[in-house]
């Protein structure tokens, strides 16, 4: 029970980390705004709901919001030349006051309500108990084949060079400041995604359900790296998905089994951002260790 | 004409004080000119190829290719038009690309569709480019541009920049970065390549033998103007040391400048002189 439900997470949040994987390891913009999105995602998709709409629709408008979002800390950053960490957060802020706008209070209900995962499992005429599973991978590896597709097509692979180098993406008729919006725009998009998904599997929307979402998504991607030590585009997006559903597995196992050991819930947070904090200071203690300096 | 820089004028200011890296500068290059460009640390070279390229705005000037103003464009739209290499090899790829990804971005100049970026039909196209390097590049297509030499990623730079025939090439100090050999190495592949495709080309170079055995104009610059410009003719009765000499003369002149600063009468007065010490050489 307690792997099936990791393995759901993980796969419904690997969504969220796919994005981050985006923003932050092919575009090097470390991207804050997903604190954002991510409740964005679950609010949009929520109200939809509750008033009525169709869940597979309201999972659509979360997803454009999500773009829409992206694309907003993108041209603060490019256009407006905001630094890329202060840009994503002014997002954030903004999307805190309006998620609670569009949501009209903290927290909604959405047990018992339609789901994307219901609708979508009668489709496939999928049996009862294994819906968040199928669904969940469906979305997680079509979006990741969909990713993989994209970053080799023309556009994807001037986006990967713009991580890597703008000043040559733009000496052959590039402008980075557009990848890079477009970037950050699809990063958050699947963010946001991820968030409806989530609050649909869980029962409910809370504008508080994004606080530390790109510090779970880091993880997410660097545990995929450590462990898998993946080769090219493909296998790093599936380790990316392998890794969330490790972190989340992780945690089910903290939460779990941490009380023994006086580990609370509230110290989730702590632990992953420790563990998050070493894997990237790794390679600076590793030639620290060999006595290199620089 | 490919390439026309008009009276151009760009001021830094530095410290509370201006001058200017480019001091009403006017060069003309021809279909097929392939200059040479010297001259002392901060004498503007950069400066006018990142004016040419678009990566900076004149203040004042215009900047013209074929004929159409180009002034106002931005450096990815000239992109088009021009081909560019930079000191740093880094500059000029993308590491974390494979060496067929770096190729086809070139190749595909400007493009930014959906289709793949790498067919097969690409791919043996793009070894075939490869091969005429004779560097051995073309087994490695699909390898890390950051697991190549410098001087390999150099080579890759430039055949890149050549690709798609641009009607401009700009170099700068482009094998600077390298050693003897790997240096030797990339300018005979540019000399090759240029040669091959007639292309207009401006090459920076801080090395004197470079600048006469290469190209077939020369350029000396000097606090923001040229003050010297030799065709092949005159260029080829130059040798290392009258063009050292020469070089000498512009810095001694360096002292009578400073007592005259901004009068530009001055500066011209030296850029006729130098003319005529080239001719007297
Ligand atoms: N962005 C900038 N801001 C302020 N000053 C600048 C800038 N770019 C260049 N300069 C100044 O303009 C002058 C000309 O610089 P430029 O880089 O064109 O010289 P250069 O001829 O290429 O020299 P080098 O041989 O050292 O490469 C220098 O004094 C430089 O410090
Ligand atoms: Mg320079």
């Amino acid at each position: 029970m307690l792997f099936l439900g990791a393995l759901e997470q993980g796969l419904i949040y690997g969504l969220m980390a796919l994005g981050v994987y985006l923003s932050f390891r092919v575009l090097s913009f470390p991207d804050l705004s997903v604190d954002g999105t991510f409740p964005l995602g679950a609010a949009v998709a929520g109200i939809l709901v509750f008033r009525g709409f169709d869940p597979i629709l309201a999972v659509l408008g979360a997803l454009g919001a999500g773009l829409l979002a992206g694309a907003f800390t993108g041209v603060l950053a490019t256009r407006l030349r905001i630094p890329g960490l202060l840009a994503g957060v002014l997002t954030m802020i903004m999307l805190y006051s309006l998620n609670l706008r569009i949501m009209g209070r903290p927290n909604l209900p959405l047990l018992g309500r339609p789901t994307a995962f219901l609708r979508l499992s009668q489709v496939f005429a999928i049996p009862r108990g294994w819906e968040a599973l199928s669904i969940g991978g469906l979305f997680a590896l079509g979006l990741a084949l969909l990713l993989f597709l994209f970053l080799k097509t023309e556009l994807g692979g001037a986006m990967r060079a713009t991580g890597d180098n703008p000043q040559m993406v733009q000496a052959y008729g590039m402008s980075p400041e557009s990848l890079t919006t477009l970037g950050i725009s699809i990063s958050n998009g699947l963010v946001a995604l991820s968030g409806a998904l989530a609050s649909q599997y869980s029962g409910f929307a809370d504008v508080g359900m994004g606080v530390g979402t790109i510090i779970a998504g880091l993880a997410s991607v660097i545990v995929g790296e450590i462990l898998f030590r993946p080769r090219g585009i493909a296998w790093h997006l599936l380790a990316v998905l392998g890794g969330s559903v490790v972190y989340r597995l992780a945690i089910s196992l903290a939460l779990r089994y941490g009380a023994t050991l006086g580990f609370t819930a509230s110290d989730l947070r702590l632990v992953t951002a420790l563990v998050v904090l070493l894997a990237l200071a790794a390679p600076a203690l590793r030639s620290a260790l060999r006595g290199e300096t620089g | 004409m490919i390439l026309r820089v008009l009276e151009v004028t760009k001021t830094f200011s530095l410290g509370g004080s201006r001058f200017s890296a480019l001091d009403n500068l006017t060069l003309f290059l021809s279909e097929g000119d392939f200059a040479t460009v010297i001259g002392s640390n901060g004498a503007g070279k950069t400066t006018l190829l990142n004016v040419i390229a678009g990566t900076l705005r004149p203040d004042r000037g215009k900047v013209e290719i074929l004929g159409q103003d180009v002034t106002r464009w931005p450096a990815q739209r000239r992109a088009k038009l021009i081909g560019r290499v930079f000191q740093d090899p880094l500059r000029g790829t993308a590491s974390q690309l494979t060496v067929a990804e770096n190729l086809a971005l070139a190749a595909k100049k400007g493009g930014r569709g959906l289709a793949p970026l790498l067919s097969r039909g690409r791919r043996r196209y793009l070894a075939q480019v490869l091969a005429s390097l004779e560097m051995g590049l073309e087994g490695r297509l699909g390898e890390k541009v950051a697991h190549l030499s410098g001087g390999e990623r150099q080579a890759l730079a430039v055949l890149m920049a050549t690709l798609t025939r641009p009607k401009l090439l700009l170099l700068d100090e482009h094998t600077a970065a390298l050693d003897p050999a790997n240096a030797e190495k990339v300018l005979a592949i540019t000399e090759k390549l240029v040669a091959e495709h007639r292309l207009t080309t401006l090459m920076v170079t801080h090395r004197m033998d470079q600048a006469l055995a290469v190209g077939n104009r020369l350029i000396m610059m000097h606090k923001g103007q040229i003050v010297l410009d030799l065709d092949e003719e005159e260029k080829r009765r130059l040798r290392v040391e009258d063009l050292v000499g020469l070089f000498r003369k512009v810095g001694v002149s360096d002292d009578a400048l400073l007592l005259a600063t901004n009068d530009d009468g001055e500066k011209g007065m030296m850029a006729e002189e130098a003319k005529k010490l080239a001719h007297l050489l």
